[in-house]
């Protein structure tokens, strides 16, 4: 794989905690984790809710300061980067969000919403601007003479349409995908996964594919990162990763998810309880509370990312050998 | 834009006669003529004279003159500033937010009737004192309203696409989310010309306003009410004044802040009478079936602005004792109405215009509202998908749970209560006695998706429809809550619907499936049949789509077609890859190939010739 066109080390993001009376404990988001992003390359990031994924994605756009670490854009360290320089980096990264409806502003035609991102940099005169629009509209297949209507005239796949397009709007090399497709139907969904993997094909976007959803992820993405609670419990090829889970947590979750085969349906690993607040992790491994293989040793240290088997993948269990 | 004409019309007639008071030829508003004191309505004076001979009708003219200019300029003035007080807190929060929000509470502290003495007691009376202590007045209002909507604003996701875009912060403030807060301010600006026009008179009639002999509403009503046992008409003319203007103000303003949303509906529902009656005018003989619930041929109509839909025509479901039926569909495809419609939760809109669904007997389309009640909850019961809105957030889980048991069975509160930790353990809660006293919010996603079940099956219903119960949830937690209603399902012997756009979960805990588009049953079996061996092209396509396994979902092109635009024909052939001339050209019939297993497609024997041949 060649140099990463993203690569963020040692990312951690506490958010202060929030009491009426009492300071509340501060949640910790995201704890330490590399993750980095090819040209070209498309990276899953799955897990369930509360486990960082998508505040990890906006930690790497920059869009809330980082706790620790540091991300590099392109060779360039962004925690230094200046006002100008940020608006220069603004441009060459995008974020696609999950929520059709709350993405897009209600109150202006999407030919503008799309036209902001050129109009904030200025970097076409006006008449071009509506020619880049309807070029947009085009890629993502919609209509270009829709750039006149609003958002509430499209359906939840078109309106997906219309925040790719917006994202693409100046030319972004690096895309944060957050479930863009967990609130479409599965015939839009596919629609939707299509038009991303062409775009990534097409134009050689960088993307970090937020996912819950696993079979979305094996199917779109090259690499995938599964975290828990603010940590990356397993990382490496998707295909492998799904097809070898060796985690305790990547198996349960891929057991649990349903599958329309039933051959292809491991044996339900059933998952007791909900994840542990992020306020108050467990100690050592954070999966330990819900794992089945749970020892004494796995609350006493944090267990670190290491290669496993041929290599290929890196998980975070002491006892992966065994296990497995 | 209807809605904006009348009251528009008047509250710019009503300031352009303020404006054109000079013009108008009237008499002059402050002259007196003792002579004609408390004359009734003459020549020249249509609503006579004042207590000093002054001409009413001009100085009602010239009054608004003064009442308008003060409530204009103060709601103005109060509204700009305020405004921006608000986008400044609500924006950059911190010190922004303590000298622009917390400073407006300060302010909110002073009752107005002390804080407009002291200021008129510091700078004497007059309009200008006036406009000042009212914009001061409205001031936090404001403040507040834009501060809230700010708030709200900022963390929605087309606002930090903006960000994204890398938009700068004036930009962000005055083209993103000023237009998205001002429904509220615009609103909030009504409200404050509207008590602005009242407050001045209110202060001009304690003589804290305008002096005399100014003329002003308030100073009229204040001059009237001395003379009111000799005049009574002259309390009359300002109140009436002050009521139209008020009232026009406020439709306007509503009518303005729909105006300025593009989303609002041009239009009102209308619901006719034949609505409400036709149901009950079609008798059937109840059914000779084993079935826990046995929906016929419903069609649903709704009265849209655009005429009336039926987003469900002509469903066929039956659900048997100790099985799953799946309706499975994408949105639009009628499967939550149909649910909604057979437990009598849809509103009065919609209706029921044919079929039956008997449930023991009962035809529940044809039951009265406390008849449907006394079923709800008891023989027939609902699991919603998103638990947080289902559960009542003040009081405790246990409290809701026995209230379910109590609708239904007369058993004491400690019995019930008992009874709920029965439930609760039945349903996997750790720990219930200490739970039960546990509020919604405190409980995780799961817990509350069991709190419901739980409640579901208090009164051992024989039929449970769940609606997307697990689409809120995390995958592992969605693992446990399917494996818990199958549980219960086995055990109790009841039917259960299960209502779901996912394939993955139907495969996982059905026995039957029905597969629904746009309103109809398209094809129906069972899951091992219709995902072994599906005959209509809608399921093959939907089956295609599910991202599983090496090959790259084929998504289905198009869009699910809109209720009111239904195609006449097979309604999936638009969409359809081998749709013909002939598939568009009428109905299709659901076609029985052979004891439950039904399909709605006129080439399924070509297109499936095993089957076919079978």
């Amino acid at each position: 794989m060649n140099a990463p066109l993203i690569e963020a080390v040692g990312l951690s993001k506490t958010f202060p905690g929030k009491g009426l009376f009492r300071k509340g404990k501060p949640v910790q988001a995201v704890k330490h984790i590399d993750a980095s992003v090819a040209r070209g390359e498309a990276v899953g990031v799955v897990g369930e809710s509360g486990s960082g994924k998508s505040t990890l994605g906006r930690l790497m756009l920059g869009l809330m300061p980082v706790t620790e670490g540091t991300v590099r854009f392109d060779g360039k360290l962004m925690n230094e980067a200046s006002r100008s320089e940020w608006r220069q980096l603004r441009k060459r990264m995008q974020i696609v969000f999950q929520d059709p409806y709350g993405s897009l502003d209600p109150r202006r035609r999407v030919g503008d919403q799309i036209a902001d991102g050129m109009k904030i940099h200025r970097l076409l005169p006006a008449e071009q601007r509506r020619q880049r629009v309807a070029e947009l509209l085009a890629k993502v297949g919609l209509d270009p003479s829709h750039a006149q209507r609003y958002p509430h005239e499209f359906s939840g796949g078109q309106r997906q349409r219309i925040g790719i397009a917006r994202a693409l709007s100046t030319g972004a090399e690096f895309l944060v995908a957050d479930e863009p497709v967990s609130a479409l139907d599965v015939s839009i969904q596919a629609q939707v996964i299509q038009l991303l993997s062409e775009l990534r094909r097409d134009l050689g976007l960088a993307m970090l594919f937020i996912s819950h959803d696993l079979p979305v992820v094996a199917n779109l993405c090259d690499r995938v990162i599964v975290m828990y609670l603010g940590r990356v419990m397993e990382e490496g090829p998707a295909k492998h990763i799904f097809a070898n889970p060796v985690h305790p947590y990547t198996r349960a979750l891929l057991s649990a998810t349903p599958m329309l085969d039933p051959e292809k349906r491991a044996k339900r690993i059933l998952l007791q309880g909900d994840p542990p607040s992020p306020s108050n992790p467990p100690s050592g491994c954070v999966f330990r509370t819900r794992c089945a293989h749970a020892r004494d040793a796995c609350a006493e240290a944090v267990p670190e990312l290491r290669p496993f088997g041929d290599g290929t993948a890196r998980v975070a269990c002491i006892r992966a050998e065994e296990i497995t | 834009m209807k809605k904006l004409w009348l009251p528009g019309s008047i509250v710019g007639l009503i300031i352009l006669v303020a404006i054109l008071a000079p013009l108008l030829g009237l008499m002059d508003p402050v002259r007196q003529d003792i002579a004609n004191r408390l004359a009734a309505p003459m020549d020249g004076s249509p609503l006579g004279r004042d207590e000093f001979g002054r001409d009413v009708f001009s100085r009602l003219i010239w009054g608004a003159r003064t009442s308008l200019g003060v409530a204009f300029a103060s709601a103005l003035i109060a509204g700009v500033i305020g405004t921006a007080f608000g986008l400044i807190g609500g924006w950059f929060r911190g010190w922004g937010e303590i000298f622009t929000v917390r400073s407006m509470d300060i302010i909110l502290c002073f009752p107005p009737v002390l804080l407009a003495l002291l200021v008129v007691t510091l700078m004497g009376p007059g309009a200008g004192t006036l406009i000042l202590v009212l914009s001061v007045l409205y001031l936090p209002g404001f403040a507040r309203v834009t501060y809230a909507e700010v708030l709200s604003a900022r963390s929605l996701d087309y606002v930090e696409a903006v960000r994204a875009l890398g938009a700068p912060t004036w930009r962000i403030l005055f083209r993103t989310v000023l237009p998205n807060v001002a429904g509220p301010v615009l609103v909030q600006l009504s409200l404050a010309v509207a008590s602005a026009v009242v407050l001045e008179s209110g202060l001009s009639f304690l003589g804290l306003g305008v002096v005399p002999p100014s003329p002003s509403w308030g100073l009229m009503i204040r001059g009237a009410r001395a003379t009111m046992e000799q005049a009574p008409m002259l309390l009359l003319w300002p109140c009436a004044a002050l009521t139209l203007t008020i009232l026009a103000m406020n439709l306007l303003c509503d009518g303005l802040r729909d105006a300025v949303d593009p989303r609002t509906p041009a239009t009102r529902r209308r619901i006719r009478v034949v609505d409400r009656l036709l149901p009950g005018l079609l008798p059937a003989a109840a059914p000779q079936t084993e079935a826990v619930l046995d929906v016929r041929n419903l069609t649903v109509e709704i009265a849209t602005p655009r005429g009336a839909i039926r987003p469900v025509q002509g469903v066929s479901l039956q659900v048997f004792a100790g099985e799953t039926l799946a309706v499975v569909g994408e949105s639009g495809s009628g499967k939550s109405v149909t649910a909604t419609t057979v437990m009598g939760l849809m509103p009065p809109i919609a209706q029921a215009v044919e079929g039956q669904a008997w449930l023991g007997g009962r035809d529940l389309l044809r039951l009265t509202e406390p008849e449907l009640r006394a079923l709800r909850g008891g023989p027939m019961a609902m699991v919603f998908q998103d638990p947080m809105s289902s559960l009542n957030p003040v009081h405790t889980v246990g409290a809701q749970v026995v209230e379910a048991i109590q609708a239904h069975q007369k058993i004491s509160y400690s019995d019930a209560w008992k009874q709920a930790e029965q439930l609760f353990k039945r349903v996997g809660i750790a720990d219930p006695v200490k739970r039960l006293r546990v509020f919604p919010h405190e409980m995780s996603g799961g817990m509350r998706q069991r709190v419901m079940i739980a409640m579901a099956i208090a009164n051992r219903p024989k039929l449970l429809i769940c609606d997307e119960p697990t689409t809120a949830l995390d995958v592992t937690v969605q693992a446990q809550i399917l494996d818990l209603l199958n549980a219960l399902k086995r055990e109790t012997g009841m039917g259960m619907i299960f209502i779901t756009h996912s394939l993955g979960v139907v495969s996982e805990i059905a026995d039957r499936v029905a597969v629904m588009y746009a309103g109809q049953v398209v094809e129906q079996g069972s899951v091992a049949e219709v995902f072994g061996n599906p005959l209509h092209p809608y399921t093959r396509a939907l089956l295609e789509a599910v991202p599983e396994g090496d090959e790259p979902p084929v998504g289905i092109p198009g869009i699910v077609p809109q209720p009111h635009a239904f195609p006449v024909g097979c309604r999936f052939a638009p969409r359809c890859r081998f749709a013909t001339p002939a598939c568009e050209a009428a109905p299709l019939p659901l076609e029985e190939i052979r004891a439950g297993r039904e399909v709605r497609c006129i080439r399924w024997h070509e297109l499936t010739p095993t089957e076919a041949a079978a």
